[in-house]
């Protein structure tokens, strides 16, 4: 595996060093003007050419691009342009609140979608496999934001059982913390959840078709046990692969229900550095996310691998 | 005569579509013999899967029983509650599926897979194990306690068959079903499966059902025979009598139109008209009789019960007309025209058509750019000529380079070095200009009919494209099209049909005729056959034979089966990993082969003469072929070959020297002991 994974590091540092590239770009290229935000809108045109020169925003881009790779490689972020601070402070800030979200949200994810794709797939008559397929349905067909109010809704206002908005850090006080965070983790996990169900569930139906499956039926194997050790372990992979793509999807959605639900977390920071055009946050935000996404697809191969014999990692 | 060990008695299934239901097996009976293997023949659609999985109460969903019994041990089959049924399955009625690539859980080991079948009948684990490695031995695995934590994916398909013999016989089951356990596999492999298979029957005292296509496999390994048509029995009794003369058309039919690999060649085979019926549109009366040359009024109008025929009880045949008359009347001669094959069209001082010199295929072997894997030879040093009118054979099991070297002939590999010739023009580096050239020239016809024609052109479509290459102007193309149906046998209304509405044999006549639509003058034809029914085989060998006599073509044909091989063709060349070991005239090379492993191969295909003792002089290949990324030293069978180092350490020279393909005359071979091959050809025919 350690071979792999040196294997890998080229294409990944090419990767990383592309998508800088693309970080740097987009936002540049969106229009708008930090400095114009910074001075206010009364500003004359020579404060918001101090503010620029000041910010090194006068530079040719390929030099500011140079700058601030330089910095990555020595560990420093930037600073904010909007509020001078370090981007790196801004960031640990807030992380907490996303990791815990993201956290919440991907185990749920994966104990309902691989929870419901393995009943689904096993249950396959009668009014269980309705019943089923219907729930799946309307969870694919809802966005995170309509499940987020509905459960607002139900849990908290009707029933009053969560309470429906703000955030405690789960390490500071974890019963209230928890109970803080069921509800936007489920909002955002359900969808995502069905999704990864639907594939297992068709990958089953399509390895119990399988001639090995027969094999075992042959040789006396119990329903249970053919489901369990046949069926299942050759379905796995699907779900892997379902669950690398679907914690992107995951971590996009966090941005609407850390709104929803008053969350201090880093999509609202990642919003509200696009719109005031905040270049050094946004930058850092988009690194971010592909280093995840980087991440957990090495992970998914991994895994992969350790479920099936017959890839060799290389 | 052995006790029965399962008897079927008018075993009915139905499916079940909505509302509609289709009766699929109708009234089949037949007996299970301990000792004794029993053979259930017929083609596709014939139902003799679905009886196999009606014994094993493995229907599929869709399908049930709906009247008969299944006697096994005094109980019937069919009435026991299913937990009953699950003790009974593995334990004492074991299956064998056709496709070991398939029938393996690809994620467990194969010790893993084999203490399964242990363990759910109650053997603890630790037993189970040492059994495991007991029963892989015993199916022939070598270093049982090695590859017992192996993965299926790491044995040969070979192997994967003896691992699945391993978990039919773990308890000691009583029957084993083998629902066509060698169709996927190479002839060589074939025939170690089939020993494995009658060694097995004969040690542990057991009964075997095969169900099978091939009356090949009949013929060498069965005692007592089922025809099955159209989800019916029509014909049963001991293999010797029913070969020696059949009493339903069918089976008589299906045996004439067999190639054979021995014996006197006739310019046609017989064929039998039409093709096999779709259980659920199955003909009135007699489900035969719209290809049946003795059809009467009762055949349309009644079904012919099965009844013993007169004179020998053992036999029963289902048949109006063999009823009648005591025995199915002799048949109108079926060669009417017996002039040899080989004659006029062959002329052998006409200009080679296609000229292959020293070609070799390389593909890369992959790997990443911090480490390369050796390149894989797929074909190294192939010489061969191919002259108009003439018919070269091209026989070798699957990774022998037949196909890449087809596929490289019309440009679909890129050859690594040698030259091709295609009517006397170079078109080795596959240019704009050369590629026209042998697109004009050379035609290719693939194996699988139905994954080679699109599903969304009508064949007008497919064949008016096929005529714009040619360059025929759109009014004409209406004219040729319809020449082209007739030349296949194909009634030209059927032009405006689309693929899904034709059988097999149609199909790839129609295939046939794309490649005819340039007016070729070579045909690749790779695998032509192998996809389809036996019945239909002869159909489309016919077609070919005739087109190339008609039309002077130059036909390259590529099969693994020695016997299709041996009908149609004038020259025959042997491949053995990626090199022609034998080539020569027909006749020459399957009655004196001078390489033992073209011996072997003509051994190793079974022929469809009922002979018990056949089984006892086959030579059987141990192991398998050598990967081609790494081909042995010297002569590349010599890790296979009966009379090379194996046998006799002191032939230094098979490991030290490759041997050149020379010979008397036109009949070469690569063997430095080629009068040798030609004895163990002798030993294993008398």
């Amino acid at each position: 595996m350690f071979g792999f994974l040196a294997r890998r590091l080229p294409s990944v540092v090419f990767m990383l060093l592309a998508t800088s590239v693309i970080a740097f770009l987009l936002p540049r290229l969106a229009g708008g003007d930090p400095a114009q935000t910074i001075a206010g809108a009364d500003a004359t045109a020579e404060q918001v050419a101090a503010i620029r020169v000041e910010l090194g925003l006068d530079q040719p881009v390929y030099a500011q691009y140079g700058r601030w790779l330089g910095d990555l490689l020595v560990g420093d972020l930037g600073t904010s342009l909007i509020t001078s601070r370090p981007v790196g402070q801004l960031i640990m800030a807030r992380l907490g609140s996303t990791l815990e979200l993201a956290i919440a949200a991907t185990v749920l994810m994966v104990v309902l979608g691989i929870g419901l794709g393995i009943l689904a797939g096993s249950i396959r008559k009668g009014a269980g496999r309705a019943g089923l397929d219907g729930a799946v349905s309307v969870l694919l067909a809802t966005p995170p934001h309509v499940t987020g109010l509905i459960l607002i809704l139900v849990l908290g206002i009707t029933f009053n059982l969560l309470p429906i908005s703000g955030e405690v850090s789960v390490l500071r006080d974890p019963l209230v913390g928890i109970s803080l965070l069921i509800m936007p983790a489920l909002a955002l996990a359900l969808p995502q959840a069905a999704m990864i169900a639907r594939l297992i569930q068709a990958r089953m139906y399509q390895v119990r078709q399988e001639e090995f499956v027969d094999l075992a039926i042959a040789k006396g194997v119990p329903p249970r046990r053919i489901v369990l050790s046949h069926i299942l372990r050759n379905s796995m992979g699907t779900a892997v692969v379902a669950t690398g793509i679907r914690v992107g999807e995951l971590l996009a959605g966090a941005v609407v229900i850390e709104a929803i639900f008053a969350r201090n977390g880093l999509g609202l920071m990642a919003v509200d550095a696009v719109s005031s055009r905040d270049y050094q946050v946004v930058q850092i935000v988009v690194l971010g996310a592909v280093v995840i996404a980087v991440l957990v697809h090495l992970l998914s191969e991994i895994l992969l691998a350790a479920l099936d014999p017959r890839i060799r990692l290389q | 005569m052995a006790a029965n060990l399962l008897e079927v008695r008018n075993l009915g299934t139905t499916f079940r579509f909505g509302q509609a239901e289709v009766q699929a097996l109708h009234e089949v009976s037949f007996e299970a013999r301990t000792g004794r293997v029993l053979g259930i023949v017929g083609e596709s659609g014939s139902g003799k899967s679905l009886t196999a999985r009606a014994i094993m109460r493995m229907l599929p969903e869709t399908a049930s029983v709906s009247n008969g019994e299944v006697l096994f041990e005094s109980g019937n089959l069919l009435d026991l509650p299913e937990a009953r049924m699950r003790s009974i399955r593995g334990s004492k009625i074991a299956m064998v599926f056709q496709d070991p690539q398939a029938a393996l859980n690809p994620v467990k080991t194969v010790g893993w897979q084999i203490e399964e079948a242990l363990v759910v009948h109650g053997m603890n684990k630790s037993r189970a194990r040492a059994r495991a490695i007991e029963l892989l031995g015993q199916v022939g695995i070598p270093e049982p306690d090695k590859r017992i934590d192996d993965f299926p994916h790491q044995f040969s398909g070979g192997m994967r068959q003896r691992v699945v013999i391993a978990i039919a016989i773990a308890n000691s089951a009583k029957l084993i079903i083998a629902d066509e356990p060698t169709t996927a596999l190479d002839v060589t492999i074939q025939a170690q499966v089939l020993r494995l298979l009658v060694d097995l029957k004969s040690r542990l005292d057991i009964g075997v059902i095969l169900i099978t296509h091939d009356m090949g496999v009949v013929a060498e390994i069965c005692d007592d025979i089922v025809v099955m048509y159209g989800g019916r029995v029509v014909e049963r009794g001991a293999v010797a009598g029913v070969f020696a003369a059949p009493q339903h058309p069918y089976t008589r039919n299906l045996l004439r139109s067999m190639p054979r690999i021995e014996g006197v060649r006739t310019a046609r085979l017989p064929t039998i008209p039409g093709s096999t019926p779709d259980l659920s549109r199955l003909p009135s009366g007699c489900a035969f009789h719209p290809r049946c040359q003795f059809a009467e009024d009762i055949c349309l109008r009644e079904v012919p019960v099965l009844l013993p025929m007169a004179g020998s009880p053992e036999r029963e045949a289902a048949c109006h007309v063999a009823r009648q008359n005591a025995g199915l009347p002799p048949d109108p001669d079926p060669t009417p025209s017996s002039e040899p094959l080989a004659g006029v069209r062959t002329s052998g001082s006409a200009p080679a058509i296609l000229e292959i010199e020293d070609l070799s295929v390389t593909f890369p072997g992959g790997g990443g750019w911090l480490r390369r894997e050796k390149p894989i030879v797929a074909v190294d040093g192939v010489s061969l000529s191919l002259r108009p009118g003439e018919t070269l054979g091209l026989v070798g099991e699957s990774g022998c380079g037949k196909t890449s070297l087809s596929r490289t002939i019309v440009g679909l590999n890129r050859p690594s070095s040698g030259y091709i010739r295609v009517a006397g023009e170079d078109v080795t580096d596959f240019g704009a200009e050369a590629a026209a050239h042998v697109r004009r020239t050379v035609q290719y016809v693939f194996q699988d009919p139905y994954a080679s024609l699109n599903p969304r052109l009508s064949i007008r479509q497919i064949l008016s494209e096929a005529l714009e290459q040619r360059g025929l102007p759109g009014r004409q193309r209406e004219a040729a099209a319809r020449a082209l149906m007739d030349m296949v046998g194909l009634d030209a209304a059927y032009l405006d049909r689309y693929p899904k509405a034709f059988s097999g044999g149609q199909r790839q006549r129609i295939g046939i005729a794309r490649a005819l639509a340039v007016e070729p003058r070579v045909l690749i034809c790779d695998e032509p056959v192998s996809a389809l029914d036996v019945s239909i085989q002869a159909q489309v060998i016919n077609i070919l034979a005739d087109l190339r006599d008609r039309l002077g073509l130059g036909i390259l044909f590529i099969a693994h089966d020695l016997s299709v091989v041996r009908h149609l063709s004038d020259r025959v060349a042997v491949m053995y990993l990626g090199r022609i070991v034998e080539i020569g005239p027909a006749s020459d090379v399957y009655e004196h082969p001078l390489h033992p492993y073209t011996a072997v191969l003509l051994s190793s295909t079974p022929k469809p003469v009922p002979d018990p003792s056949a089984m006892q002089r086959k030579l059987v290949l141990g192991g398998d072929m050598p990967s081609p990324r790494n081909p042995p030293s010297g002569c590349r069978f010599r890790t296979r070959c009966p009379i090379g180092p194996l046998a006799d350490p002191s032939r230094r020279i098979c490991i030290e020297k490759d041997p050149l393909l020379v010979g008397p005359g036109e009949h070469k071979s690569a063997c430095h002991f080629p009068d040798e091959a030609a004895g163990l050809a002798v030993q294993s025919k008398a």
